[in-house]
C-alpha cells in the first residue's frame, strides 16, 4: 500500500516536473530549415527562420549569404500567437523563396536577429541541388490521411459501348466520375489522347445528372462527365488515353490527439484539390470486309442521298449548281464527294461543302452536302450521269450502292454568246485521253539481209548506166544525122534508090490498075504512066550524078554516066528507055499494055544494075 | 535457247514474224521479243522488226532498249508516224532531261527532208534525177527545133540541181545509216565520270534511255556527249549502240 502510493506520488511529481519542464522549454530559440532538400535545379524552395517564444520586438533580421540562389520573394515576416494549456507560445517566422541557380551543395550560413535586446543565431546546414525536379515530398501526415480517405471513394472511369468495332463505326466513350466523397466541383484537365480516330465530343447537359451505382459492394454516385463518339480510320489495335481531371473534393479532418487543433476545425470539412486519372482502354478494330467497289470512299453506317440541280432550265454562261446531299447516321465528316460525270463542255468550279452534325443523340447523325457549281458553255439538252456514292451498311454488313436519277439540263443560247478569239464557233480540240504507244506492225514487211543496199547493189549501177549510154547513143545518132545534113549531093545520092523505088511503084499501080479493066490503058493513064517511069529514072540519076535539075537532058546524064565508068551498054539501054519514054508519051504505039510492062521491067532492071554500078 | 535457236531455223522468216506479233497481242512479250531477236540474229532486217522490238521493250518497261530499237527503226522507215509518236513517247519517260542547244532553222529543214527518206528512197530519188538530166540531154541533143531544144535545156538545168541535191540528200543518208558514234544508255543509272577511270571524279549521272554520242574510245570505257554539250566517260557496257 505505502509502496504503491510511494509510487503514485513519484508519478505526480514526475508529471509536475514535466509541466515544469514544458514551460521551461519555452525558451528563445531561432531556427533556419527549408521545405525540401534535396532540390532540383528547376524547382523552388521555401527557407524559413523561426523564431520562437520571443515575444515582441524582434527586429534587424541579417540573411546569411544566398548568393548561390535566386530570391523570387521574401522575406516575409508572419507571427503566430499559440496559447496552449494556459501557457503561451507564440513564434515569428520569416520566409524567402528561393531558386537555385546552379547544380552542386550550398552552404545556407548562419542568419542572426534581435529580440528583446538580445542576438540569436541560426544553425548552418547544406542545401544540395539536383538536376531535374524532385518529386513533391509528401506533403504531411495528413495528405497521407487524405489519401486513405479518398482512396477508392473518389475515381474516374471510362468505358465503351463496345470493345470491338468495324473501321468506321462509331463507338461511344464514356467517362464517368464516380465518388463518395462530395465533389465540389471539376474541371478536365487533360483530353484522351485519341490517334487513329476521328471523335466527335457528344453534347452533355449543362447540369451533370448523378445516379447511383454500386460496385465492389460499395454504393458510388456516378455522374457522366464527358461522352465521346469515336470513329476508327485506321484498323488494328488502337487505344484511347486516358483523361484527367481536377476535382475540388470537402474532406472530413482527422481527428488529432490535439484537442486545440479539434476546437479549430472546419465543421463542414477541409476543401481539397484532388487529381483523378482514368485508365486507357484497348480497342480491337476490324478491317472493312473485302470485296469493297472501287467507287467505295470510306463511308460506313447508313445514309440516303438526294442530288439534284437547282433548275431545269439555264442559259449559256450561267451558273448552275449541282447539289448533293448525303445524310444518315455513321462519319459523316469524313465521306467524301461522288464523282460527277459532267457534260465536257461544262466549266466546273471546285465544290463547295457544308456539313451539319447533330451531336445530341446516342448516334451521330447529319448530313454532309456538295455543292457543285458549273458554267454550261454551249446551248443543247445536256445530261448529267446518274452520281453513284457507295457505303458500308452496318446493319446489313454489306456494301450499298446509292444512285441518283440521271439529271438533265436544257442549255439555251444566252445572250452573250461566248466568243472565242480564235473563231471557228463550237470546235474544239479532240482531247486525248491516255497516251499510249501505237500498235505494232502487222503487215508483212520486205526483209533485207544484213548489209544489203539498194545504193550498194548492181541494179543501182546499171540504172545510172542506162541513162548515159542512152545519151551516149543519142550524141553518135545526132552528130550523124547533122553531117549528113551537111553533106546534100551524099544524102541525096543515098536517098536516090528509094526516091527511085516510090516513083517506080506509082507507075506500077497504074499499069496494074488498067490492065485488068478494058485490057488497054486510056491514053491518059499511058501518059501518065510513061511521064512517071521517066520521072522516076531522071530525079534517080539526078540524084546519084549530083546533076541540077537545069541540066536534065540524055546528053548530059550520058556524059555523067560515062565519068563515073558506067560500062556502055548499060549506058545505052538508058538512053533508050528515056528516049522512048518521051516518045510513047506523045505517040501511042500499038500492043501498049506489053510495050509499058517491057518499060517498066527494063527500068526496075536499069535502075538495079546503076545502083549496083555507081556503089 | 537452244530449242528457240532450233525453231528460229526452222522458220521462214514470214512465219517467226508472225509468231512474233502474235506473242505479243496475246501479251507474251519475252516470247515476241525472242521471235524478234532470233530474226535479227538470223540477218534479217526491216524497220517493222525493230519497230515491234521496241514496243515489246516499251510493254515491260524496259525504256532504255525500248528508244534503243525505235532509234534503229529509224534508220530504215525515218518517216513512219507511229515510229515518231511512239519514240517521242518514250523519251518523256527518261529521268534526264537533257535540252538540246538551238540550232539555225536551216538544219530543222534539212533534218525534215532526210527523215522523209530512207536510204533506199534517196537512192531512188537520186536515180529518178539522174533519169531527168539524161533524158533531158537527149532532147536537147536530138530536138530539131529551136524553142524546144531551149525548153529542154532549162529542164537539164533543173535537173542538174535536183540531181546534185538528191547526191548530197543520199551521201548524208548514206553516211547517218552507217554511223557508228550514236549509242542509248541501256543501264537504269550510269556514273559519268570525269576520265576513263574506275576511281576517277563523277562528272554527272544519266539514267537509262538517254542519247549519247561516243567522242572517243579508250579500252572498256567510252567518251560521250551529250545533245547539250556535257562530256564525260562511261563504260562500255553502259551504252548500246544504234
Amino acid at each position: 500500500m505505502i509502496g504503491r502510493a510511494i509510487w503514485r506520488s513519484l508519478a505526480l511529481a514526475g508529471m509536475l516536473t514535466c509541466a515544469l519542464a514544458r514551460s521551461d522549454s519555452q525558451s528563445i530559440t531561432f531556427q533556419a530549415s527549408v521545405d525540401k532538400n534535396p532540390v532540383g535545379l528547376g524547382d523552388q524552395i521555401v527557407l524559413t527562420f523561426t523564431l520562437s517564444n520571443a515575444g515582441t520586438g524582434v527586429k534587424n533580421l541579417h540573411m546569411p549569404d544566398l548568393s548561390a540562389f535566386r530570391i523570387m520573394a521574401g522575406p516575409n515576416q508572419a507571427s503566430s500567437f499559440q496559447m496552449i494549456n494556459g501557457a503561451v507560445s507564440s513564434s515569428v517566422t520569416f520566409t524567402c523563396v528561393l531558386q537555385p541557380k546552379e547544380v552542386g551543395k550550398f552552404t545556407i550560413g548562419e542568419a542572426s536577429v534581435e529580440a528583446g535586446g538580445k542576438e540569436y543565431r541560426s544553425s548552418s546546414f547544406t542545401v544540395e541541388v539536383v538536376k531535374g525536379s524532385t518529386p513533391a515530398r509528401k506533403e504531411s501526415a495528413g495528405q497521407e490521411n487524405l489519401d486513405a480517405q479518398i482512396g477508392d471513394n473518389l475515381f474516374l472511369k471510362a468505358s465503351v459501348d463496345k470493345a470491338h468495332c468495324i473501321q468506321g463505326e462509331q463507338v461511344n466513350v464514356t467517362f464517368k466520375l464516380y465518388t463518395r466523397v462530395s465533389v465540389l466541383n471539376y474541371a478536365v484537365s487533360k483530353n484522351p489522347a485519341l490517334s487513329g480516330f476521328w471523335s466527335e465530343d457528344v453534347e452533355m447537359p449543362k447540369n451533370i445528372a448523378l445516379s447511383t451505382e454500386t460496385l465492389n459492394g460499395k454504393q458510388y454516385r456516378v455522374g457522366i462527365i464527358r461522352r465521346i463518339a469515336l470513329f476508327a480510320t485506321q484498323s488494328g489495335s488502337l487505344e484511347i488515353g486516358p483523361m484527367e481531371a481536377q476535382t475540388t473534393i470537402q474532406v472530413q479532418q482527422q481527428r488529432t490527439a490535439d484537442p486545440f487543433d479539434a476546437f479549430f476545425r472546419d465543421p463542414f470539412g477541409r476543401n481539397v484539390n484532388c487529381a483523378v486519372r482514368s485508365e486507357p482502354i484497348k480497342l480491337k478494330v476490324d478491317p472493312l470486309p473485302e470485296g469493297a467497289p472501287g467507287e467505295f470512299k470510306g463511308a460506313v453506317g447508313q445514309f440516303a442521298m438526294s442530288a439534284g440541280v437547282d433548275k431545269r432550265t439555264a442559259r449559256t454562261n450561267d451558273p448552275v449548281s449541282l447539289k448533293i446531299t448525303i445524310s444518315g447516321t455513321g462519319n459523316i465528316k469524313l465521306l467524301e464527294s461522288p464523282a460527277v460525270q459532267v457534260p465536257p463542255d461544262f466549266e466546273q468550279y471546285t465544290p463547295k461543302v457544308t456539313e451539319t452534325i447533330n451531336r445530341g443523340g446516342d448516334r451521330i447523325t447529319g448530313s454532309k452536302t456538295f455543292e457543285l457549281l458549273f458554267i454550261p458553255r454551249y446551248p443543247g439538252l445536256k445530261v448529267i450521269e446518274p452520281i453513284t456514292f457507295y457505303y458500308f451498311d452496318l446493319g446489313r454488313r454489306e456494301y450499298v450502292k446509292l444512285r441518283s436519277p440521271q439529271l438533265e439540263l436544257n442549255v439555251e443560247q444566252g445572250a452573250a454568246p461566248l466568243a472565242p478569239a480564235m473563231g471557228g464557233g463550237a470546235r474544239e480540240d479532240v482531247r486525248i485521253l491516255s497516251q499510249d504507244i501505237r500498235f505494232i506492225k502487222v503487215a508483212q514487211p520486205s526483209f533485207a539481209r544484213v548489209g544489203e543496199r539498194f545504193h550498194r547493189s548492181w541494179w543501182f549501177i546499171l540504172l545510172l548506166a542506162i541513162p548515159v549510154l542512152g545519151f551516149a547513143g543519142a550524141f553518135v545518132y545526132a552528130r550523124q544525122r547533122q553531117a549528113d545534113m551537111l553533106d546534100e549531093a551524099g544524102y541525096r545520092q543515098r536517098r536516090a534508090i528509094r526516091v527511085a523505088r516510090n516513083g517506080l511503084k506509082q507507075a506500077e499501080y497504074l499499069l496494074k490498075e488498067k490492065s485488068g479493066a478494058k485490057g488497054e490503058p486510056s491514053s491518059l493513064q499511058r501518059t501518065r504512066f510513061y511521064a512517071e517511069v521517066s520521072r522516076a529514072l531522071w530525079k534517080y540519076l539526078g540524084d546519084k550524078l549530083g546533076l541540077p535539075q537545069s541540066e536534065f537532058s540524055v546528053e548530059h546524064a550520058v556524059e555523067a554516066l560515062k565519068d563515073q565508068h558506067v560500062e556502055s551498054g548499060l549506058v545505052h539501054g538508058l538512053k533508050v528507055l528515056l528516049e522512048h519514054c518521051d516518045l510513047a508519051r506523045f505517040a501511042p504505039t500499038s500492043h501498049q499494055m506489053s510495050a509499058m510492062q517491057k518499060t517498066y521491067d527494063e527500068a526496075r532492071r536499069l535502075i538495079v544494075e546503076l545502083e549496083r554500078t555507081l556503089k | 535457247m537452244l530449242l528457240s535457236a532450233a525453231a528460229v531455223r526452222a522458220q521462214t522468216p514470214e512465219q517467226l514474224f508472225q509468231q512474233g506479233n502474235l506473242m505479243y497481242q496475246q501479251g507474251r512479250l519475252p516470247e515476241a521479243r525472242e521471235a524478234y531477236e532470233g530474226l535479227l540474229a538470223a540477218g534479217y532486217v526491216a524497220g517493222d522488226i525493230y519497230y515491234n522490238l521496241g514496243n515489246t521493250y516499251y510493254r515491260t518497261g524496259d525504256i532504255g532498249h525500248a528508244i534503243l530499237n525505235y532509234e534503229r527503226a529509224l534508220r530504215y522507215i525515218p518517216g513512219d508516224e507511229d515510229l515518231r509518236h511512239n519514240l517521242q513517247l518514250a523519251n518523256l519517260l527518261i529521268t534526264d532531261r537533257i535540252e538540246a542547244a538551238p540550232r539555225l532553222f536551216f538544219w530543222d529543214y534539212w533534218e525534215g527532208l532526210k527523215n522523209a527518206f530512207s536510204v533506199n528512197g534517196a537512192s531512188w530519188l537520186f536515180v529518178l534525177t539522174f533519169f531527168l538530166v539524161f533524158a533531158s540531154l537527149v532532147v536537147v541533143v536530138l530536138a530539131r527545133r529551136y524553142r524546144s531544144k531551149r525548153l529542154a535545156l532549162a529542164v537539164t538545168a533543173l535537173g542538174i540541181v535536183a540531181c546534185a541535191l538528191s547526191l548530197v540528200l543520199l551521201v548524208a543518208k548514206v553516211s547517218d545509216f552507217t554511223r557508228t558514234d550514236e549509242g542509248i544508255v541501256t543501264t537504269p543509272i550510269s556514273t559519268v565520270k570525269n576520265s576513263p577511270d574506275e576511281k576517277a571524279s563523277d562528272a554527272f549521272v544519266l539514267h537509262t534511255g538517254v542519247k549519247v554520242r561516243v567522242v572517243d574510245r579508250v579500252s572498256e570505257w567510252l567518251e560521250i556527249r551529250l545533245a547539250d554539250g556535257k562530256v564525260g566517260w562511261v563504260e562500255k557496257k553502259t551504252v548500246e549502240m544504234i
